[in-house]
């Protein structure tokens, strides 16, 4: 191989954590001003690797060169600084700051005032064809908004090297082209990037070669012409699986919900129905209300209007333990922020909605709260070495299937899913559509919002299709097709 | 491997982050009692056992305030309007049924605190910041103003003889005092309450992640205003004491006992962050606090130099809270 031409090279990297062997003799080679894809199941290890190159973790042994330096005990600044630059699945932005201020955090000096300050971000933005005003506050952009400022930052640093995980799991398929579109331009300019997905449609249309992790393990480097998709979903798993779908359940019995109306400063006059043991699917783009919808249901937000019916009696939901006690469960889209304490245990993280079911006098039974997390552990498979394991250090798809098993348990009549499966693994998704499965055919409801059309359109009996805070039309999904229903999210 | 011994010296480290206060603590005693040997006398521990007593109780309380992620300024109005009024009903209603009045007043206040905070919608700490040092100067205007603010010695000003009063601030039972020994019972109490209740544990999971909390069904609102009333409470216990050891009370008595109540929170390693420490680690912020104090007056240390060591030890604290919580 010509060394030239590599500007990566990582050779037989171990990395262990307290109980868990995150890596095993990871090997992998970039080639300069190519797209490489790493793929592998959730927890397979793609982000430890990635926060090792980064300087985040310190690799137990191995070696690593990136461009033509050997990299030992690296830290997160030196190695941007060295032109590695990574996007973490979740930002890495000051909210409370502006878009210039974050762009350059902590190089204010060198870069000799505000004004050049927000001159040069806009530069940087206007170069990735971005309109965002550097004055504008983090917390103010959408998730979209929020990665190209993280690539302009990247870019800031002259970055050869930027490493993306799960860059499109919170964008619409519109801001997805963007990313692309940039993705390439970068690609022409000799930028080099590593693209972490769980969504193969974006590895094949994207990458020049992919990698596949497994358990920590490398299976294969390979470049992309030369696979298909079911032999690279055979290599991350282990196994064949025939379908990504399970067989969508007809469970719709009466009706249990009556959504008479909801009103909100975006949402306008909401009315539908759920049936029991129906699976309904939510369809829209990213900001056309579908999630206000459903918080406004479990009593998260407050709606200017709320009228809801729940087996035929008026129910008045003002917080979500009103919702809670009507029969509503919310799994919310943000799963870090909205879902979980992220530094406490799996333990208590599934546990937490039961806190009071299992007490007595208000004291908590300790035996009983060990009991329910031990039986979500297993019967999820939530793949942790303890049930006192901090949430923080598993992987995205355990860590929901955390809050899944603190729903089960509680089992409410009707469960909302946000994006259940963003960021979640092939193999782990399927568990999940069984999940959502069972419950319908245990006559539970569910709603379920997701941005990947083809999940929603496999497991849903109806989609509501949701544009602008109104609902825009109704289908079924197994006999319209996918054109219609998009049309009318699309208004 | 190469990896068992570093991630043997990572243990350690983390370890000794962990227990640092109780290294710095036993470090305290050995320099101060080689050093000063009348740090060892029987005069001294009794004298030390007496400072346990106020700044324990507000302490007491200030953790779960700190657990629940927020934090309480208010705290030396609330000792200021409690003890004045406590002692002006001696007179009128009689020692107890005047304490008992002082520890309701207490709860009244703490759940003022909380209810303004909730209904203002201060769900952070640096909103409660400003909302409850407003309330502590509002607490401490109406104590001068209900009492016309005359300095008071419950020793000489009053006819009745106040045997709780006298108990609680030099009374002995046993090989410990009084006071210390209501500082036991509060502690057991309120670590059980902490660790085996489901609304203890709703407490720390508010401080760990409030949104979480409250879209899993945790009572959040309640919650705080809950922990505002409890830290109330024990402020007003710690008043009471308070006034039984100094000679003379007055409006301004209980300056400063917020920022050395949180100091002994943190110090104990109580993050300030929110859903992580307990009351025993409070137990020992507290005595690092009064040890050190102890100490430097013993050493001879001028006010001025302490004050300056004390802060430094609250910036070191923070500090150390913060690099747990990057490391995880
Ligand atoms: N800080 C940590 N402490 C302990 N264990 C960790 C830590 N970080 C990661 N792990 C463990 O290492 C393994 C690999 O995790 P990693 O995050 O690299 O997976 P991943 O491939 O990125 O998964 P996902 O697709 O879900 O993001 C997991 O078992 C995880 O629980
Ligand atoms: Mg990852």
């Amino acid at each position: 191989m010509d060394n030239s031409d590599v500007i990566l090279s990582v050779q037989n990297v171990n990395k262990s954590f307290p109980g868990v062997r995150a890596l095993t003799d990871a090997c992998i080679t970039v080639r300069k001003g190519t797209v490489h894809g790493v793929v592998g199941e959730n927890g397979a290890g793609k982000s430890t690797l990635m926060k090792i190159l980064s300087g985040v973790h310190t690799k137990d042994s191995g070696t690593i060169v990136f461009d033509g330096q050997t990299v030992e005990n690296t830290t997160p600044i030196q190695s941007i600084r060295s032109g590695l630059s990574i996007i973490y699945q979740e930002f890495n932005l000051v909210n409370t700051l502006t878009v210039g201020e974050n762009i350059f955090l902590g190089r204010y000096a060198e870069m000799n005032g505000m004004r050049n300050i927000h001159k040069n971000a806009r530069e940087l933005l206007d170069s990735i064809g971005s309109k965002i005003d550097t004055h504008k506050m983090v917390s103010d952009l959408s998730a979209a908004e929020k990665q190209m400022v993280e690539i302009s930052k990247a870019l800031s640093f002259n970055s050869k090297l930027i490493i993306m995980d799960e860059p499109s799991s919170s964008l619409t398929a519109d801001e997805l082209k963007q990313l692309f579109v940039l993705i390439g331009d970068l690609r022409k300019k000799g930028v080099t990037i590593i693209y972490i997905s769980h969504k193969l449609d974006e590895i094949f249309e994207l990458c020049d070669t992919v990698t596949i992790i497994r358990d920590g393990k490398v299976i294969d480097t390979k470049p992309i012409a030369e696979l298909t998709r079911n032999e690279m979903i055979a290599k991350m798993i282990g196994r064949e699986i025939e379908n990504e779908y399970p067989e969508r359940p007809h469970a719709a019995g009466e009706t249990i919900m009556n959504v008479e109306t909801i009103n909100t400063r975006k949402l306008k006059n909401i009315a539908f129905e759920l049936k029991k043991g129906e699976i309904l699917g939510f369809v829209g783009l990213v900001g056309a209300g579908r999630t206000e919808i459903v918080r406004a249901i479990y009593g998260a937000d407050k709606a200017k209007e709320l009228k809801i019916l729940i087996n035929g009696r008026k129910v008045k939901i003002k917080n979500p333990r009103d919702g809670m006690r009507a029969g509503v469960g919310l799994l919310p889209e943000d799963r870090k922020l909205e879902g979980l304490v992220l530094p406490f245990s799996v333990q208590a993280n599934v546990i937490m909605s039961s806190l009071w079911r299992i007490s007595k006098f208000g004291f908590v039974n300790a035996s009983k709260e060990k009991e329910i997390a031990e039986r979500q552990i297993k019967s999820l498979s939530i793949k942790a070495p303890s049930p006192h394991t901090k949430v923080k250090t598993l992987s995205g798809g355990n860590q929901q299937k955390c809050i899944m098993g603190r729903w089960l348990e509680i089992n409410p009549d009707i469960l909302i899913l946000d994006e259940p499966t963003r960021g979640i693994d092939v193999g782990t998704k399927y568990e999940i559509y069984l999940l959502i499965k069972r419950i319908a055919e245990n006559g539970g409801s569910v709603i379920m919002i997701s941005s990947e059309l083809p999940e929603v359109l496999a497991m849903s009996n109806r989609v509501l299709t949701i544009c602008e805070g109104r609902i825009s039309g109704e289908f079924n999904p197994e006999t319209d097709s996918a054109h219609t229903i998009m049309d009318a999210a699309i208004g | 491997m190469t990896k068992q011994p570093r991630m043997g010296r990572q243990a350690a480290v983390d370890f000794l982050m962990e227990y640092l206060v109780l290294f710095v603590i036993v470090a305290l005693v050995i320099v101060t009692a080689i050093v000063e040997p009348r740090f060892l006398s029987a005069q001294n521990f009794t004298n030390l056992m007496r400072q346990f007593g106020p700044l324990s109780f507000v302490a007491l309380g200030m953790t779960f305030i700190i657990v629940g992620g927020f934090i309480d300024l208010s705290v030396p109005g609330m000792i200021s309007i409690v003890a004045m009024v406590t002692l002006s009903l001696v007179d009128v209603i009689g020692e107890l049924p005047a304490m008992f009045a002082g520890l309701v007043l207490g709860a009244a206040l703490g759940f003022v605190n909380g209810t303004t905070l909730m209904l203002a919608g201060a769900n952070t700490q640096a909103k409660a910041l400003f909302i409850t040092f407003g309330m502590s100067q509002i607490y401490r205007s109406l104590a001068l103003h209900l009492t016309g603010g005359f300095p008071m010695n419950w020793g000489t000003l009053f006819e009745h003889p106040m045997p709780v009063t006298r108990a609680l601030s030099s009374g002995m039972w046993g090989p410990l005092s009084i006071s210390f020994w209501v500082f036991l019972f509060f502690l057991l109490v309120l670590y059980i309450f902490q660790s085996k209740t489901a609304l203890g544990r709703a407490i720390t999971y508010t401080g760990g992640n409030l949104t979480a909390a409250e879209l899993g069904g945790i009572p959040t609102k309640r919650v705080v205003v809950f922990i505002y009333t409890l830290c109330g409470f024990m402020v007003a216990v710690g008043a009471i004491v308070l006034f039984s050891r100094v000679s003379v009370t007055v409006p301004t008595v209980g300056t400063f006992f917020e920022r050395d109540a949180i100091m002994a929170v943190v110090v104990g390693g109580t993050s300030l962050t929110g859903g992580r420490g307990n009351v025993l680690r409070t137990v020992m912020g507290v005595s690092l606090v009064i040890l050190m104090s102890n100490c430097m007056n013993l050493l001879g240390v001028q006010t001025h130099a302490q004050e300056v060591v004390r802060g430094a030890i609250l910036v070191l604290a923070i500090w150390l809270d913060h690099r747990r919580h990057a490391r995880g």
